[in-house]
């Protein structure tokens, strides 16, 4: 009896595609089902609390996405939208080539890391946002001034992985490297580079994360365009419906942002798994 | 011929003037060409140290380390390491792990290889040549380990114990491997062991070592025909060089604790 119905199991979890998945597949499916379900719930409690309560901080969910559909439509978000992912990209792209490589100098070479290391933990630990002052003197209410501020959010937490990164690398790797004749060039290029790559991509993660604040933040201080501005407009005229569809945009820029870098770790990292 | 005259070796020497440990005191040996010696010695006897002073990967304090006449101020193209932990690169496949020191050497990529492939060939893991490393048990990795040294075809084989953190039956198959490809090729090797019938089994001559400071104890040769197999272990010589180096190394141990 008890084996008629094992042998029934087993015809019948063949015959279900859903377990013929592979585990990875399967258990991504099911996070992502998890996933969607807990983003509807959210929306779902923010609308029952958004007409519950009827506070002037917290409109319903619809009403915020009628404010962003609106937005969407006029162009104004379009408009705005260009201007802050430009400052974005060359921000975060110079972030990039600076946290990179002063993250890979001091890795390396103690020498570097003993003379810089306490300015860049100083930058990192100060909110970023002090400077926004300076640069307004130094730059005026230019798209420089913009950048500059998503400089110095995202460039210390890449330079503080990217160090570390390095400095963890296994040492008998540089030791084979050297006993083959490898150049310093040569052990940064062809051991350094690929064995860092892992927790050199947690820190990208990480930059990009504060690069998109930083944006915002450096929208709202000292530039009359982009997403920062736009909230900062309707933060002044208490329009919170406004302001919330216009932090939806952010939040979607960041988790789209995430995706992208998640994509790339996967591509270059998947030796780790 | 590795000539080592007076080497001294001293770690952690610091800028406040406190001296540190003295690794290697006044070493003096040499190592004859396609000769197999083997390095033995209770941990802290810097034999670890020594290879890697041969393999120029560490600069030493006093002393004369030459390879045919030629100072060794660093790594040189007749000289491969074999390493304990394999340092196999992670991200790379078995094929790529095995061209490394052939490729930084600038052989073009179609020999690199045509070599590569022979050598996996050579030391059983024809057909793993797309896997990555953690694919293989660490017998298989020291395999692409010794694969990726021969493929430099160097004339010295420098191995830091090698064997040392595979499981027994992983270790002797490897060791009968090496004996076979050693009697093949003929390099000169000097391996560095803590196991005594590693030792004996394999080597010419056995380089006895004493701890704080390194010192060599004493060179004693293994009287023992070529080509070796398994056989030779039961025969009277090589119990009594076992012997011998236990009861040297045992007193050390025990003047340790």
């Amino acid at each position: 009896m008890k084996q008629e119905t094992a042998a029934k199991v087993a015809v019948e979890s063949r015959s279900t595609p859903w377990f013929n998945l592979p585990l990875g597949l399967r258990r991504s499916a099911r996070e992502n089902g998890l996933e969607i379900l807990a983003l509807l719930g959210g929306a779902a409690i923010w609308e029952v609390l958004g007409w519950g309560l009827g506070l002037q901080w917290l409109p319903p969910f619809s009403k915020v996405m009628e404010a962003l559909l609106q937005f969407v439509r006029s162009g104004t978000i379009l408009a705005n939208l260009g201007s802050s992912l430009q400052g974005l990209v060359f921000g975060f792209g110079l972030s990039l080539v600076f946290g990179l490589i002063l993250g890979a100098l001091m890795g390396r070479y103690r020498a570097v890391e003993k003379a810089l290391d306490v300015y860049v933990h100083a930058l990192f630990v100060c909110p970023s946002i002090v400077f926004a002052p300076i640069f307004f003197a130094i730059f005026g209410l230019s798209d420089a001034a913009r950048i500059a501020i998503i400089v110095v959010y995202s460039t210390f937490v890449i330079v503080i992985n990217t160090t570390t990164a390095i400095r963890t690398v296994d040492p008998s790797l540089v030791e084979m490297a050297r006993s083959f004749g490898c150049r310093e060039h040569q052990i940064f290029a062809r051991i350094l580079l690929p064995a860092s790559l892992p927790l050199v991509f947690a820190g990208i993660r990480l930059g990009m994360g504060r690069a998109v604040k930083g944006m915002i933040n450096g929208e709202m201080l000292i530039a009359f365009v982009g997403l920062g501005a736009l909230a900062q407009r309707y933060g002044a005229q208490f329009d919170a419906t406004k302001v919330f569809a216009i932090a939806m945009v952010v939040l979607i820029i960041g988790l789209f942002t995430n995706w992208l870098i998640q994509i790339l770790d996967q591509r270059f990292t998947s030796w780790v798994n | 011929m590795i000539k080592v005259r007076g080497l001294s070796k001293e770690f952690g020497t610091l800028h406040n003037g406190s001296s540190g440990v003295l690794a290697l005191s006044n070493i003096d040996f040499e190592v004859r060409d396609n000769e197999f010696l083997t390095v033995i010695g209770p941990s802290g006897c810097g034999k670890t140290t020594l290879l890697r002073i041969i393999a120029g990967l560490i600069p030493y304090d006093q002393g004369e380390v030459a390879i045919d006449g030629r100072p060794v101020t660093g790594p040189g193209p007749e000289r491969a390491v074999v390493f304990q932990n394999f340092a196999l690169m992670p991200w790379a496949d078995i094929l790529t792990n095995v061209t490394f020191g052939l490729e930084i050497r600038g052989t073009p990529k179609a020999e690199c290889r045509a070599t590569a492939k022979e050598l996996i060939k050579l030391v059983g893991l024809e057909g793993f040549e797309q896997r990555l490393p953690k694919e293989l048990s660490g017998g298989m990795q020291q395999r692409v380990g010794l694969a990726r040294a021969l493929a430099v075809n160097p004339q010295i084989l420098l191995m830091d114990e090698p064997f040392g953190s595979l499981d027994e039956q992983t270790r002797r198959l490897l060791q009968e491997e090496l004996l076979n490809l050693w009697e093949r090729e003929r390099k000169t090797v000097v391996f560095i062991t803590h196991s005594m019938d590693e030792a004996v089994m394999l080597g010419d001559r056995v380089m006895l070592m004493t701890p704080r400071p390194g010192k060599v104890k004493e060179m004693i040769d293994i009287p023992l025909n070529r080509p070796r197999s398994r056989e030779v272990e039961k025969s009277g010589a090589f119990l009594e060089v076992k012997e011998y180096l236990w009861q040297n190394l045992r007193a050390m141990q025990v003047s340790e604790s």
